[in-house]
């Protein structure tokens, strides 16, 4: 394995995000402004660290033309294709939309400190990394990465002690699946003598495959699907995302609501596509395809059941997350037989859901003042007589969630559905997914309604920050246009190659 | 020489004792000693595979998971702290206040 300069710069947007991170981390150490300060004494932070992820898009963008044949790189670790670098500009806006949202959040609950920056930076490195494994091993550093990162920041709101408990839940759930993947990546690397994605594939198609059905494999195998289902929080191993949504500070929810999810989706389409592409491996009881049908089928279902019977707004969304992860899976089971076809709608998914989950738990994070979250669905009554944009920019994101057109997730749900349906055997679940989103616009219209349609009883007093709303308007704008023009995203989506296939 | 499966076994049955200490046991500190054990038996395992294909590289895996575990350890360690300065206990069945 040998470091030359091209295999630097083919993983420049890792590179840039990590080093843009340090730095954020080293200007924090080595300012001089007081801890507490309230009039965004930390405001130079947070563009440092929108500047590095502009650098590092356009370094990912700059790559999309010569990533059209996909390179191994780092000794075969690392891969650059299309489909990773997709996912990377898709986890540097979500991470962006968090630091826009963070300034004016972190300055009213009186908690700005610039590490926070740093480790959204970090935990992005983290995401890329793990996005690009094409090893066992660097998946595992870069879920590590990303998780430490996260419950950091899970547990940043010290004063607070549902922040506490929020990443202590997170932090042993997400430790425990680390275990297990950890383990399993033991077992398969103990009965197939390689840890590397492309290699396994190749023994797959191979006649060497035999190894695949050893005992020692399926299980390791098996542990290696129940870690990562924890950390995109399929049901059922969700149980920390509810608490741990709605206690993490409102743009660490955002952040991980979208781009660690995303991360976690990237991370398993590679590995069912590249790793586990034999047939006996994809189908039948114990393939990766009944598996996922079934978390798909369980995760819509009590992620919409549950958002059903929510009074408090970030909570609902925390479970309405999780139901979109059940949505997301349905693409993931369509992609056993639909293959290279199913990846365009996933990514299409994965971005359309980032921006508006983002911007959803954006407006969620504006609303609350000092001691005052006003979380609660009654907290909301009244918004759009006072802030008639605030509540504008929350319907629009709150019908792509529930998949009206014309927004983004009208379209996300379209096209995996038109992927599923053109697969034979899988009407049902697509019939089970169309009749969860209906159920979904039941309590997404009930803060619609309560924001048109009933007397505010007090006065609210929403964060005023430039960032802030800046990040709200990305957000709403971005879930529309990529609603009333989705065929240019659609085609950049489905044009994203993979390595090993 | 002890055959590979004994050390499997071993390893199997602490990952399996790390698994019921997760699920079990209410405090937080042994929950997180617990998920070290699944962590070093997932480490036994690379080890015993290791030696028994006489390849190097499970080391090198190996001593992965360990850093991993000492940065786990060092995040986990500061959140029940900060836990217990909020609320003055570890145990984890009295961390309801967002339980609806």
């Amino acid at each position: 394995m040998s470091f030359d300069s091209a295999q630097l710069a083919l993983s420049l947007p890792l590179l840039v995000v990590a080093a843009g991170g340090l730095l954020v981390l080293l200007l924090e150490a080595f300012s001089g402004t007081p801890a507490r300060d309230e009039h965004g004494g930390r405001s130079y932070l947070a563009v440092a660290a929108l500047i590095t992820l502009a650098i590092a898009t356009y370094a990912a963008v700059g790559q999309w033309a010569e990533a059209e044949t996909p390179k191994a790189i780092y000794g075969g670790m690392f891969a650059v294709d299309r489909f990773a670098l997709f996912v990377d500009v898709v986890l540097f806006a979500g991470a962006a939309l968090a630091v826009l949202l963070a300034g004016g959040f972190l300055r009213t609950h009186r908690f700005e400190f610039g590490e926070f920056y740093a480790l959204v930076l970090l935990g992005t490195a983290g995401a890329v990394m793990l996005v690009h494994a094409n090893d066992l091993v660097a998946l595992f550093i870069g879920l590590e990465t990303m998780s430490l990162a996260v419950y950091v920041l899970t547990g940043s709101w010290r004063r607070s002690a549902r922040s506490s408990e929020a990443a202590m839940k997170y932090f042993l759930v997400g430790a425990f699946a680390s275990a297990l993947l950890v383990y399993g990546i033991a077992l398969v690397y103990g009965t197939t003598g390689t840890t590397n994605l492309s290699s396994l594939g190749g023994l797959a198609k191979g006649t060497g495959g035999a190894v695949m059905q050893e005992p020692l494999f399926l299980i390791g195998s098996f542990l290696i699907i129940a870690g990562l289902a924890f950390k995109i929080a399929a049901v059922p191993f969700h149980m920390w995302a509810p608490d741990a949504y709605e206690g993490a500070p409102t743009p660490v929810t955002a952040f991980m609501a979208a781009a660690v999810k995303a991360a976690g989706f990237a991370t398993i389409v590679r590995l069912f596509t590249v790793a586990y592409g034999r047939p006996s491996l994809t189908f039948g009881a114990g393939g990766w395809a009944s598996i996922c049908a079934v978390l798909a089928i369980l995760t819509m279902s009590l992620g919409n059941l549950a958002a059903l019977r929510q009074d408090n707004v970030k909570r609902m969304l925390a479970w309405s997350s999780i139901a979109h992860a059940g949505y997301i899976l349905v693409g993931v089971v369509a992609m056993a037989r639909a293959g290279d076809d199913a990846r365009g709608p996933i990514l299409y998914y994965l971005l359309a859901y980032t921006l508006t989950t983002a911007g959803s738990f954006g407006v969620v994070a504006w609303i609350g003042s000092r001691g005052d979250e006003r979380q609660n669905v009654d907290d909301w009554a009244g918004l759009a007589a006072r802030h008639p944009a605030a509540a504008l920019a929350m319907t629009v994101l709150l019908l792509s969630l529930g998949g009206f057109p014309p927004t983004a997730g009208f379209f996300a749900k379209f096209y995996i559905f038109r992927v599923a349906l053109s697969q034979p055997g899988l009407i049902s679940l697509v019939l089970i997914a169309i009749a969860n989103s209906l159920v979904s616009v039941f309590y997404y219209l009930r803060v619609v309604t309560a924001m048109y349609f009933r007397e505010a009883h007090r006065p609210f007093a929403p964060v005023r920050a430039s960032g802030m709303t800046a990040g709200l308007i990305i957000a709403t704008v971005g879930t529309l246009a990529l609603g009333l023009a989705p065929g240019w995203v659609i085609e950049l989506a489905s044009k994203a190659t993979l390595l090993g296939k | 020489m002890i055959p590979v499966d004994h050390y499997l076994l071993v390893a199997g049955l602490l990952f399996a004792i790390g698994v019921v200490g997760v699920l079990l046991r209410r405090n937080a500190l042994i929950v997180l000693m617990s998920i070290e054990l699944m962590l070093n038996a997932a480490n036994l395992t690379l080890l015993a595979f290791g030696r028994a294909r006489g390849d190097s590289n499970f080391q090198a895996l190996a001593f992965l998971v360990v850093a991993v575990a000492a940065a786990e350890a060092a995040v986990g360690l500061a959140i029940v702290v900060g836990i217990f300065r909020n609320r003055h206990t570890t145990n984890l069945d009295e961390l309801t206040l967002m339980k609806h």
